[in-house]
């Protein structure tokens, strides 16, 4: 029998996680993601897991790193300004290859901007928010039970590919009640990080493997690595060798491309014969669906692609679809100045025609911006 | 009959990565006694070095990790205390020691050392004072003493020197304790008492960089800098000694506070143990 | 008590950490119960390094000067022999009375010569030979009878009952002043202590002990034992920072013209790993090896 529960979506991402393994969260109270940690607060300590409040954004994802490289699944969640402080420590994760999730409840900015209100404007900032080439996944999903589900991947992504995983949900998100099943698991068992095994002399915690994922030493298995933010040699040790420092910072990127089929997902809605096909994500990809029914039931066939790995880019995806549908107009909505609209222009300029729609006024995007938008474009 | 010849013998290459050695340091730099005082109170309490994990933060102290063999993690800028906190908390089996130096512990790490003292987790932190930030080519710390010239205060240090173990005692922390690098039995000693402490422990070693700050302001050699260090020091055992007077500014050393409180991560435990076993919830 | 016409000078000696302060406030505290006027005065503060505390007690109906002169101290009450020996001209010849605990710290400006087997400089007298030049005195070994009354820190409680057989106050006085003086739990060990101390002392004017001297040996023993150190310096690691050669107090090291530490005098080598202990780059190892001496052929 399954466990339905209504449940709001930032509380979905807390028991996602705990059903992943997670077992250790360290947080800030931040506006509006604190329903994370208090959840996290309550449930943790139930399965043996420890919660603590740190003294600050930066220390509460240091906190989480500390831990997962103690060896436990390990979670935080933040909001804009406490996503642009945790950006120091979570490039530590990057390149030291360090599991984490990191939950970014998107509100309106820039600075302390509009706390309560819905935004999208850290699509960029969760990509390239560290300095740095660094490889890292952003998941984004559009409904409390993907709240679940995806957050659920995101630790087990985490773990399988020794990479930070950013969910990224928008205040809407975050906050709506929906009904989850929480014995939808997608991926079923409990995933955990590859352990290093074997002789522990001349172990190379950074060693070339076939996957391109090292696997991690336990500490107290008798490895004793070190583990460094400076670029690394395989053995673990800072390197200036330019062909050592190229190919630990091209592993990592690339280690994201040789599983790029594992991490890449999105969804289509009515794409098969689409003119016009909105491209969203989060809560304004809800209001394309509706808008992709309204438009159709006007006449006007429009079709949604919906990433739900935001990065890396479904990118292989989109190209398909719009060679498939034949659309001819790519219509971005997305609550900021236009950030998705680069990554869509990146890969379609020249190809077909893209239309931006953008609000940066702390409302969510209607359907009827969306259908507004193509009904002119149409006509 | 004890053995009196061997008694302090210990053989440091048991402890650190011979293939990473010589070390980086510059010669004569206080950091080295350091670490050997520290190594050396590991081996003498018979900790394991599987189940032992030092983090270190960033500057010349934050490199010694590389040289100890254990867990060793060389993390970010002023975060050496959270992430030890993560880790000691996820791990309460591990030996967490800290390694840090003033600006990583008390200018950009600052509020992670009061909230560390505050919380009392079960971890040492060594704060390496060599009141400059030698990494970067000799600018100005929090622990610069008066008139001091360093390259970002040309004409002199002006701001006061921040009392590390003041600090750390008025935020809270159960175990404080300072040492100069030639007191290196004292210092050991001292990391006895810090490591089997239960609860999160502090000691300030003051150090010495000869290379820059030495040099720039004519302070000697390593030897002469050690010997001034000793000279200044007022050991805290003798608090009220008839000096005082004399030498309102002697340097206290020696363990300054010593407290029993509960521990961080067995109270949390103790407190979260109602929750566990409950149904429901949210 | 019968009535002190001009003041009584006491003067008591010893090591840093030993008590001195201790006992001269417990003797200070019963004086003034007493009725008396008393002076203390007292230098410290080189405890650590080992050097002497003296402190000078005076007391009596009016004290002026709160120092004791030379050859005017009525009691020298010493809680190291050899401090003791070095204050025996302030006691007042042809009358003073002498209490010296036998135990021995060796300071270090006794040890003038570090090298291998080599005596420490330290007071040759036997106790025998000083107690037979004083007026009245006790080589007394408080420690041991403090260690074996099961605590070792009561040793100058013995030698407070020692020194209530040459002053004239009653036994509830001293009791209830060195309780005022030290832990409430060991009020019971150090009254045992006084009781002690002041009976060995009641014996005669003059008395030592036979432990004595056997003191003094063992401690011969320790430090005559010959010793062969190794000095192996890894040249690699050496960065030439001076201090192994600075921080010697042989002064055996010294720099290459490489600017490499290495070992110059080997002869004057004690074995004192200061060099290991202080290289920064742990370049220096040390390792000690007792010699042992030949076997003694059997006589025919």
């Amino acid at each position: 029998m399954s466990e339905r529960r209504n449940l709001q979506g930032n509380q979905a991402c807390a028991l996602g996680a705990i059903k992943a393994g997670c077992r250790f969260f360290a947080g800030y109270p931040i506006t509006p993601s604190s329903e994370v940690a208090e959840a996290m607060a309550r449930e943790l300590p139930k399965v043996g897991g420890t919660f603590i409040q740190m003294e600050d954004e930066i220390a509460s994802m240091g906190a989480v790193v500390g831990a997962s490289m103690g060896g436990v699944k390990s979670m935080t969640a933040t909001s804009g300004p406490g996503f642009s402080l945790k950006q120091e420590n979570l490039g530590y994760a990057c390149g030291a290859e360090v599991p984490c999730v990191i939950v970014n409840v998107m509100r309106g900015g820039p600075s302390t901007g509009m706390p309560t209100r819905p935004s999208q404007g850290d699509i960029m900032q969760a990509r390239w928010g560290t300095h740095g080439d660094h490889a890292i996944i952003v998941l984004a999903p559009a409904s409390v039970a993907e709240a679940y589900s995806e957050t659920i991947r995101a630790v087990n992504m985490s773990e399988r590919l020794r990479v930070p995983v950013v969910v990224l949900l928008d205040e809407v998100i975050g906050h709506l009640v929906e009904t989850v099943d929480l014995d939808d698991v997608p991926e079923g068992a409990e995933v955990w990080r590859k352990w290093a095994e074997g002789p522990a002399e001349h172990f190379e915690p950074y060693a070339v493997t076939e996957d391109m994922v090292p696997p991690m030493p336990y500490p107290g298995d008798g490895y004793r690595t070190h583990t460094t933010g400076l670029t690394h040699s395989p053995s673990g040790f800072p390197t200036q060798n330019p062909a050592l420092a190229e190919a630990a910072v091209m592993r990592t990127t690339d280690k994201l491309v040789h599983h790029r089929k594992e991490i890449e997902s999105y969804r289509t809605q009515d794409v098969e014969d689409a003119d016009f096909l909105i491209v969203a994500v989060g809560i304004s990809a809800r209001a394309a669906r509706q808008s992709v029914r309204d438009l159709r039931s006007q006449g006007i066939k429009a079709g949604l692609f919906r990433p739900v790995t935001l990065w890396p880019f479904p990118e292989e995806a989109l190209r398909e679809t719009v060679k498939t549908s034949g659309a001819k107009t790519v219509i971005v909505p997305e609550m900021n100045q236009g950030q998705l609209v680069l990554e869509v222009e990146r890969l379609l300029a020249g190809q077909v025609a893209i239309e931006r729609i953008n609000r940066i006024d702390g409302e969510a995007i209607t359907p009827d911006d969306i259908s507004a938008k193509a009904r002119e474009v149409a006509s | 009959m004890k053995d009196h010849l061997n008694e302090n013998e210990f053989n440091i290459n048991e402890y650190i990565r011979l293939d990473q050695m010589p070390h980086f340091l510059c010669p004569g730099c206080g950091h080295g006694i350091a670490l050997r005082a520290l190594l050396w109170a590991v081996h003498q309490l018979g900790i394991d070095k599987d189940k032992l994990a030092i983090v270190s933060g960033i500057g010349c102290s934050g490199r010694l990790s590389a040289y100890v063999d254990a867990n060793t993690y060389h993390t970010t800028h002023g975060r050496p205390l959270a992430y030890a906190t993560g880790l000691a908390l996820a791990r309460p089996d591990l030996n967490v020691i800290v390694i840090s130096g003033d600006g990583d512990c008390l200018a950009i790490g600052g509020n992670h050392l009061i909230h560390a003292c505050r919380r009392n987790l079960n971890m040492t932190c060594m704060m390496l004072n060599n009141e400059i930030y030698g990494m970067t080519g000799g600018q100005v710390s929090p622990t610069t003493s008066g008139d001091r010239y360093t390259t970002t205060t040309p004409a002199g240090n002006t701001e006061p020197v921040f009392d590390a173990c003041a600090l750390a005692t008025a935020a809270g922390a159960s175990f404080v304790g300072r040492e100069v690098t030639m007191q290196i039995i004292a210092l050991r000693d001292m990391f006895k008492k810090a490591l089997v402490h239960n609860g999160f422990s502090f000691v300030e070693v003051i150090s010495d960089c000869t290379e820059i700050y030495g040099r720039k302001n004519d302070l000697g050699a390593s030897p002469e800098m050690m010997m001034s260090q000793k000279s200044t020091m007022r050991p805290f055992a003798y608090r009220n000694t008839v000096d005082v007077p004399f030498r309102p500014n002697a340097m206290k050393t020696g363990v300054l506070t010593e407290v029993d409180r509960p521990e961080y991560g067995n109270a949390y435990r103790e407190m979260t143990a109602g929750l566990r076993g409950e149904k429901g919830g949210t | 008590m019968s009535e002190v016409a001009t003041p009584k000078n006491v003067l008591i000696v010893g090591v840093g950490g030993q008590g001195v302060i201790m006992v001269s406030k417990v003797l200070a505290q019963l004086c003034q119960n007493n009725g008396y006027e008393v002076k203390q005065s007292e230098v410290h503060g080189m405890a650590k390094r080992g050097g002497g505390v003296f402190s000078h007690v005076r007391f009596g109906p009016k004290v002026w000067s709160p120092t004791i002169p030379e050859g005017e101290a009525d009691v020298l009450v010493a809680l190291e022999w050899a401090e003791g020996l070095r204050w025996i001209n302030y006691l007042k010849p042809g009358s003073g009375t002498f209490i010296a605990d036998c135990q021995r710290i060796v300071p270090p400006f006794a040890c003038r010569n570090r090298g291998r087997g080599a005596e420490a400089t330290y007071a040759p007298q036997t106790p025998e030979e000083i107690i037979e030049q004083v007026h009245a005195g006790f080589a007394i070994d408080a420690t041991t009878m403090a260690t074996n009354l099961g605590n070792l820190r009561a040793a100058n409680t013995v030698l407070l009952g020692a020194l209530s057989t040459a002053l004239d106050f009653p036994e509830e006085d001293w009791l209830e002043s060195i309780s005022m003086f030290v832990p409430p739990a060991s009020i019971e060990i150090n009254r045992e202590a006084f009781f002690e101390g002041r009976a060995w002392a009641m014996e005669s004017d003059k008395r030592v002990d036979e432990t004595a001297a056997g003191l003094h040996k063992a401690h011969t023993d320790i430090h005559n034992v010959d010793i062969d150190t190794v000095v192996e310096i890894t040249e690699e690691w050496c960065k030439g920072c001076d201090i192994c050669v600075k921080m010697c107090p042989e002064r055996c090291l010294r720099m290459n013209d490489q600017l490499i530490a290495e070992l110059a005098l080997p002869d004057l080598c004690t074995g004192c790993r200061m060099c290991e202990w202080l290289c920064p780059d742990f370049a220096i190892k040390i390792t000690n090896t007792p010699v042992t001496p030949p076997a003694l052929e059997p006589a025919e």
